[in-house]
């Protein structure tokens, strides 16, 4: 171990850190916005119940005071004309009687809480984070089901709703604890949440759960009935047997299921154990002085792995080898971690060294750690002949398959190959967030025009004739456009291509956090595909 | 038998109090007696609790063995730890172990005791145990068993001290008083005069006269009333004590005829005749009725060859403070001695020991009187435990800690400790704090500090309703009498009696709640601290607040409920603290049951609970039915249709399975009965609904047809009162 990082240059850091706050400024105001859920008046009308709004009752299940960990807390931003903040739903990850869990909480003040196509894949997305690190998940339902108007985009496929159910099931029998709490209603499909459920508790008067509601039951027989006594807390936990717990208030629902999780058997014993640390030498909160918001900036990325690991301490691994990939071994929070960290553009040798430091961790059961910043592999016909593509093939192979647990930070670029070799959204890492600053798309804005205007001249000038400046113009300006909303986070996080947006200085502490869950649950190594040599 | 030490001379410091400082404040009253007078080599201390430990302390400090005596509830009791031996004397109930006169002395044999001290109550005025204790050839450290006799019954004690010249209240009682008889008899007993019928009771036909030209025509109207109230018209006559005030002197008497006193206390801060403060000297008394009031006590100590401490109880109008008159004799150390002790620097029981042992007096009046005249004041407030918000019920609970006052002139004698388990089973008193000043209004003060300064967590108590009574006016001004507290209670509104619990108290006991869960959350994990444990409120995107939901017991009798408050700490509140102690009446103790949400907080004195998922459904809310668990038949049905029930009392005893299960009632209100002794019901039947009484008083069509709605099973028994029109063919 060596200590690595240089204090800031304060002449050079200036412009750097009030563009970053500039973006984290943006980034607040954005989750300020989303996170007060539905319209003032929608709110209003749901205090008015005597129901706590869906981010109370979250922060009342925690424990005192401590953290948080939302997921993509800015999804749907943009998408259905806005009018489902954060997509209607409140997911992540907190600590509920001493126990992590997956929390998962509809916003009936958005459009009655009902599932657009994001909320879907949010709440699927909190189930696969619960799977992955065996975390229980408790639900607040507040639902009223389908969003009917885009039900195509709901209902059938694959990871569309029925997938909520088919996961509570999965996870259930993984001995993943599954815990409901109906606290408005819970219609339709909806009622199969708390219906799958391990144990279920409803607020008394509040809570309903049926498959078809008054209106659709008077439809289809005749019968005028209320929402309590076809549905009702009374009725489900007296008579129907499908809730177990009946609770006077919201209130009391989250202390009982407090008191549920605190029943729950104790956690897997964890792979690594934590070991004592130190703080970083250098402030997390240095790191907007440190890494440039622009993506083609130069700077040394060892400035930012100082800036979030234990006592600033790097054992790098290869240091004059493949020098554009930085890795090597640290701790965060007391956690191992190997740290792979983008300095440049990917050659073979870079990519070589990234495939045998994963595997080496992977060997050693010592979690990953990408900190990406790539513009992809180096193109060209000396770098083709030396057979860049397997090279990153291999690199590709081991990020794919290293089974131990994998987390990435977008704090550049993130575009093309690189993002696959850098352990991208496909390559199934535990969490990935990006920063403010972050672009992502297959390739530059810039890049993607040229290859585009080159493309035509090629095709304009075959026929003998000019392709004029202003005809390049009108080509690339949409292009350009297009890849600057595209490669922007929040296009991102709206579509959940990642768990969201954190400001830099927040870093080294969501990867603690994120350590700290993925040790109890660790699959056994089982070896790597083919690497073509 | 134990022979007494060459050196057992007692060291020559006098003074009782706990705190070093202070005991060389004032010489021993034994200081002349020289050093050859052998006491006792062991003592039995037949008590328990705060005054078991204080005569244990003058016993250590006389080198003198002590022996405790213990029930088993006493077992770890802090009286038992002082002592040098502790013997077991029986179970629990007091009749059988510290009133158990046998076990008592057998237990001073077995340890070879020479004296028996009684303490105050159980043996300590029981003539039949001196005597057992003189056939046994152990020094009762009290008087002899005439005295204990003579005064331990209110007319043969009247009938001695008024031999002696001691005034008692003035008045005639005899058969056969014409109302001439009884005008001339009045301004002889001086008004204001009290008519008090012979017979009857509870101030029914009595009459307070003030003007002599009014007692015929109350004496006319009191007949009358007596006449039909009891069918005797005959009448007594006594003076009105107006604003009566409780004063009491001190004596001491040695077994050679001598007797002095040293000086009053006054007491009357009672609630129902249980003293609450009491202090010494009397804010009303001059030094030359305090004169004559000595005289008349150490007068009625020789009336009845007194031998030992005791104390002469008298009553005194506030509005004639120079006129007293003999109530009783206590012949016991009083539980309010030490503050005698403070102003006299007289440690009494040393006093009883040498008295026992044979010495004569080393103090005599006159030297008494100079250490009054310069004693300055002491004032003992009582800590009971008992809830002042719920009519002064007795508490109980086992003690979390005991959080005791120290300091310039502050003294506490108690006989509790953390930990220790405090029963209904004996006297609730758990501590006594006597604060001692040059003056009465310091003494005051630094009692109310030293109140101030008590915590006893785990145990309601008393402390705040006793500095309200110190913040009082008229307390401070010395402006009170006996029935200062009892007016006091009947007026106020219970819950401003207790102990007052500001936003402050709410505060700290949700920041000390919060912060033991994550202390639980700590031990839980391992290795250093997790990210997940840090209580800073962090979010991805801003820092958020903690609310904590806690409850009190508010209100008392009918209106008894809870008080639910949810408290917002910022994240900050949560952070570690300064370092800082908060003082005793913001300490906060957290008991919580193992891997539930539940918890109890004191902060000081003040409990409140974080119910959890105790928390009940709002009543008249949820199923307010009695339905068949399963199919059998109505054995019993324990209350009438149209009763008043109440949550959990026995309703319908159902036999089913060869056993009888007991319905109850699932919340308060009125009883609908669907069903009837005998009847065969299926599983789910209803069998009765309970109704909140405003819906059954809508639903009652009026008072001539109690029971006549069957509430709404509609299958049976509809159209009639279920019992007398039982369905047809369920009679088997």
């Amino acid at each position: 171990m060596r200590p690595i990082g240089h204090p800031v240059d304060e002449s050079r850091a200036a412009p750097t850190r009030a563009r970053h706050e500039e973006l984290i400024g943006e980034l607040r105001e954005r989750s300020a916005r989303a996170a007060l859920g539905g319209s003032e008046s929608a709110r209003t009308r749901h205090t008015a119940r005597g129901k706590l709004l869906p981010r109370d009752r979250v922060h009342r299940l925690l424990d005192p005071g401590t953290p948080f960990l939302e997921l993509s807390p800015l999804a749907a931003t943009g998408m259905y004309d806005d009018a489902a903040p954060g997509a209607g739903i409140i997911t992540g990850i907190g600590r509920v009687s001493g126990r992590e869990c997956v929390i998962v909480a509809n916003d009936a003040t958005v459009k009655g809480g009902t599932y657009f196509p994001m909320t879907v894949k949010k709440h699927v997305r909190a189930q696969e984070v619960a799977r992955e690190n065996r975390l229980p998940c408790i639900y607040l339902v507040d639902s009223g089901g389908a969003f009917l108007p885009l039900q195509d985009e709901v209902f059938p496929d694959r990871d569309h709703f029925g997938r909520i159910f088919y996961n509570q099931a999965q996870l259930s029998k993984q001995g993943i604890a599954q815990i409901a709490a109906v606290m408005g209603s819970c219609t339709a499909g909806g009622a199969y949440v708390p219906a799958m459920a391990d144990e279920t508790v409803i607020v008394h008067k509040q809570g309903t759960i049926f498959l078809g509601g008054p209106p659709l039951v008077k439809a289809a027989t005749g019968e005028e009935v209320t929402a309590e006594e076809l549905g009702g807390g009374e009725l489900h936990a007296r008579t129907s047997g499908v809730v177990d717990h009946l609770a006077a208030d919201d209130a009391h629902a989250l202390e009982i299921v407090r008191d549920i999780v605190a029943g729950l058997p104790p956690k897997r014993q964890p792979l690594w154990p934590v070991r004592e640390y130190a703080a970083p030498a250098f402030e997390p909160a240095e790191l907007t002085s440190v890494v440039p918001t622009d993506s083609r900036t130069p700077y040394d990325v060892r400035e930012a792995i100082a800036r979030i690991v234990d006592g600033s301490l790097f054992h790098e691994f290869k240091a004059e080898y493949g020098t554009t990939l930085v890795t090597g071994f640290a701790s965060i929070h007391g956690h191992p971690v190997g740290v792979i960290a983008n300095n440049g553009v990917l050659f073979g040798e870079s990519a070589l060294k990234g495939a045998h430091f994963i595997q080496l961790c992977d060997q050693r059961r010592i979690p990953l750690v990408f900190l990406q910043n790539i513009s992809g592999f180096m193109v060209g016909r000396d770098y083709e002949a030396g057979g860049i593509a397997k090279h990153g093939a291999k690199m590709v192979n081991a990020v794919a398959t290293a089974s131990v647990p994998k987390f990435t930070v977008v704090i550049g670029g993130s575009y093309g190959a690189g993002n696959y070799s850098m352990c991208g959204r496909a390559y199934s890492p535990r969490f990935l967030w990006m920063w403010p600053n972050a672009r992502i798309s297959v390739m530059g804005g810039e890049q993607a025009a040229s290859v585009l205007a080159t493309v035509r001249r090629d095709q304009v000038e075959a026929k003998g004739e000019e392709f004029t400046a202003e005809q390049e113009d009108a080509l690339t300006a949409p292009v350009r456009a297009q890849y600057e909303a595209q490669g922007n986070p929040y296009y991102s996080t709206a579509r959940l291509w990642d768990d969201g947006v954190i400001e830099p200085a927040d870093t080294r502490r969501v990867l603690g956090l994120a350590l700290d869950l993925a040790r109890h649950s660790v699959p056994e190594p089982d070896g790597y595909g083919v690497f073509r040599m | 038998m134990t022979t007494p030490p060459e050196n057992a001379t007692p060291p020559q410091s006098a003074s009782p109090s706990q705190h070093p400082a202070r005991s060389g404040a004032a010489p021993a009253a034994s200081a002349s007696t020289g050093p050859a007078d052998p006491l006792f080599g062991t003592v039995l201390v037949a008590n328990r609790g705060e005054i078991a430990c204080r005569v244990i302390r003058t016993l250590d400090r006389l080198g003198i063995a002590s022996v405790a005596v213990y029930s088993d509830a006493d077992a770890a009791a802090p009286h038992v730890r002082a002592a040098t031996r502790a013997v077991r004397i029986g179970p629990a109930s007091a009749a059988e172990s510290y009133l158990n006169i046998d076990a008592v002395i057998d237990a001073a044999r077995a340890t070879g005791a020479e004296a028996i001290h009684p303490g105050y109550g159980f043996l300590s005025e029981n003539a039949a145990f001196a005597r057992a204790c003189e056939d046994a050839g152990i020094v009762f450290l009290g008087p002899g068993p005439e005295a204990l006799e003579t005064m331990g019954d209110k007319i043969t004690a009247k009938a001695a001290v008024a031999r002696r010249g001691v005034p008692l209240v003035p008045g005639i009682a005899e058969p056969g008083l014409s109302d001439e008889q009884l005008v001339a008899a009045a301004g002889q007993i001086g008004f204001p005069v009290l008519v008090k019928p012979s017979a009857g009771g509870g101030g029914k036909g009595m009459r307070a006269v003030h003007d002599p030209a009014e007692l015929p025509a109350a004496l006319a109207s009191a007949r009358r009333e007596a006449a039909a109230s009891f069918g005797d018209d005959t009448l007594f006559l006594e003076r009105l004590v107006a604003t009566p005030r409780h004063i009491e002197v001190q004596v001491i008497a040695d077994a050679h005829g001598a007797v002095v006193h040293a000086g009053e206390r006054e007491c009357s801060l009672q609630r129902r005749h249980q003293k609450v403060i009491e202090e010494a000297p009397s804010p009303l008394i001059d030094p030359a009725t305090r004169a004559r009031l000595g005289e008349a006590a150490c007068e009625t100590a020789r009336s009845v060859g007194y031998r030992g401490v005791g104390t002469v109880e008298f009553i005194v109008s506030a509005d004639a403070p120079e006129e007293f008159f003999f109530m009783e004799m206590n012949t016991r150390l009083q539980v309010e001695h030490p503050v005698t002790e403070e102003i006299t620097g007289i440690d009494l029981v040393e006093q009883q020991l040498r008295i026992g042992a044979g010495e004569p007096l080393a103090l005599d009046q006159e030297a008494i009187d100079a250490r009054l005249a310069t004693g300055g004041h002491a004032v003992e407030a009582r800590v009971y435990a008992e809830d002042p918000s719920r009519g002064f019920l007795p508490t109980g609970g086992e003690l979390l800690d005991a959080v005791l006052p120290a300091g310039e002139g502050i003294r506490v004698d108690s006989g509790i400790a953390a930990g220790q388990r405090i029963g209904t089973e004996y006297d609730p008193m758990l501590a006594k704090v006597i604060a001692h000043g040059s003056d009465r209004v310091q003494a005051l003060s630094r009692l109310e500090r030293a109140l101030a300064e008590t915590a006893l967590p785990g145990v309601v108590a008393n402390t705040g309703f006793l500095r309200l009574l110190l913040a009082r006016e008229d307390v401070r001004a010395g402006d009170m009498d006996t029935d200062l507290i009892d007016r006091l209670t009947a007026e106020a509104d219970p819950q401003q009696l207790a102990q007052p619990v500001t936003e402050e108290h709410w505060r700290a006991a949700a920041v000390a709640l919060a912060r033991s869960e994550l202390d639980q959350a700590a031990r839980d994990d391992q290795g250093p601290p997790s990210p997940w444990a840090v209580p800073d409120g962090w979010l991805v995107s801003g820092r958020r607040d903690t609310v904590i939901t806690l409850s009190r017991a508010a209100g008392s009798g009918a209106d008894q409920g809870e008080e639910t408050r949810e408290i917002v700490l910022p994240a900050a509140a949560l952070a570690a603290g300064d370092g800082s102690a908060p003082s005793a009446e913001f300490r906060t103790w957290v008991r919580r049951i193992p891997g539930a949400v539940q918890a109890t907080v004191w902060v000081g004195n003040a409990a409140f609970e974080r119910r959890g998922a105790q928390t009940s459904l709002e009543p008249g809310a949820a199923g307010q039915r009695i339905t068949a668990p399963m199919p059998g038949t109505v054995i019993d049905v324990r209350a009438a249709d149209g009763d008043e029930v109440s949550a959990g009392q026995p309703v319908i005893v159902l036999e089913a399975m060869k056993m009888e299960h007991v319905l109850t009632s699932p919340g308060d209100g009125v009883l609908r009965l669907a069903t009837h002794t005998g009847a065969q019901v299926a599983v789910d039947e209803e069998l009765a609904a309970v109704l909140p009484p405003e819906d059954s008083a809508a639903d009652n069509p009026g008072p001539g047809t109690p029971g006549s709605d069957s509430p709404g099973s509609g299958d049976r028994g509809a159209g009639g009162p279920a019992q007398e029109q039982p369905p047809a063919g369920e009679g088997g």
